[in-house]
């Protein structure tokens, strides 16, 4: 049997492949231009998590360092933040003194003792917080001295027994039973 | 252009990951020991001891010390540069009040990197005495010493560079009693005993 048909349809046609041909018709490809699907907007929206992604990454980077900074700057900051706010009584007091020159040069006698009384609880506050300034480094320094005792004295109770019998302790001793 | 998308978005995820990761690791080289593993000790302790100086106290207190003062121009040297020291000491009455796993947690922190054991003494009837250096570079980072007595258990913890001569000649200056550890202090004219 010739096949040219069922190859490419040259050669003489076969009854039953065209019978074949005629079940299958509508199932034949048909070029058509592209319908896209409605949904097509999930793709889009795809689009946006590498830009959402790279943004939490930058965020947490920057959540980071600043817990690192501030870690590491706490300490700093607050000695700077006490340091602060010892000024600002001055520039106050500066201020409320100048306040009362000019008040004084301009007969206005009720804002005086306004001025008086600021600089004053000012003054009386900067001693306050001087005065427990001072106290706290009184404590810390007891604190300190404490501290540094017991590390060296555990320093040298390691460094005696590493090194055996204690040469001082025994001569000691050996006064006390002399 | 799946495989790209996944580079895009894993790398800087990734390499956030490392710096976090680098940065943990450095702060925890050079961070105080965590000694609120202890604090459940206190009440039965006859004597506790818990002494946390900051940066800032440190400096505070470093500006009393005065210059004039031999013995007190030699503490200020030492605590110069200094960034924290941090004490516990629990004095007890009876022996096994505090058990090896109390121990073992500040043991544990002082195997991190960057911790070496100096010194290791152990004695079955006075317990063990243990100092640790943390290197930070070829600079001394910090100190731990960790003594475990029958009746005592005591962790200092120093932060910065210390000086360990300096420290050890501490004892038995500025009014502290003398235990007779190695006595540096050369006699004075003064000194008829």
């Amino acid at each position: 049997m010739n096949e040219d048909y069922l190859w490419d349809k040259s050669g003489e046609p076969d009854p039953e492949i065209q019978q074949l041909e005629e079940i299958l018709r509508p199932l034949r490809y048909r070029p058509k231009p592209l319908a896209l699907p409605a949904n097509l907007a999930v793709h889009q929206r795809r689009r946006y998590f590498p830009m959402l992604a790279i943004a939490a990454t930058v965020l947490l980077a920057l959540v980071a360092a600043g817990l690192w900074f501030r870690l590491h700057a706490g300490n700093k900051s607050q000695s700077q933040q006490a340091n602060v706010t010892n000024p600002q009584p001055a520039l106050e007091q500066k201020k409320t003194s100048r306040d009362a020159i000019v008040k004084n040069a301009i007969p206005a006698p009720a804002a005086n003792p306004i001025a008086g009384n600021n600089k004053h609880r000012n003054r009386a506050a900067f001693a306050i917080l001087k005065q427990r300034e001072r106290e706290e480094a009184l404590a810390a320094k007891e604190q300190l001295m404490f501290a540094l005792r017991l590390a060296s004295e555990k320093l040298n109770l390691a460094q005696r027994k590493t090194q055996g019998a204690t040469p001082a302790n025994q001569i000691k001793n050996q006064h006390r039973v002399g | 252009m799946k495989s790209l998308f996944q580079i895009n978005t894993t790398t800087p995820l990734l390499v956030v990951m490392l710096v976090l990761a680098t940065a943990f690791t450095a702060h925890a080289q050079s961070s105080r020991i965590q000694m609120s593993s202890l604090d459940h000790l206190a009440p039965k302790a006859s004597e506790t001891v818990d002494v946390t100086i900051d940066e800032r106290l440190m400096k505070m207190a470093a500006k009393l010390f005065s210059d004039k003062d031999a013995d007190e121009k030699e503490v200020k040297e030492l605590v110069a540069g200094l960034k924290g020291i941090y004490v516990k000491s629990f004095e007890f009455d009876t022996e096994g009040q505090y058990s090896a796993a109390d121990v073992e947690s500040i043991r544990t922190q002082l195997r991190a990197p960057g911790w070496t054991r100096l010194l290791n003494v152990t004695s079955k009837r006075e317990g063990s005495v243990e100092v640790y250096m943390l290197m930070d570079g070829e600079q001394i980072g910090g100190l731990a010493v960790l003594s475990a007595e029958d009746k005592e258990l005591t962790v200092v913890n120093i932060i910065g560079p210390v000086d360990l001569e300096k420290l050890a000649k501490l004892e038995g200056q500025l009014g502290v009693p003398d235990l007779g550890i190695e006595t540096t202090k050369p006699k004075t004219k003064n000194d008829k005993n």
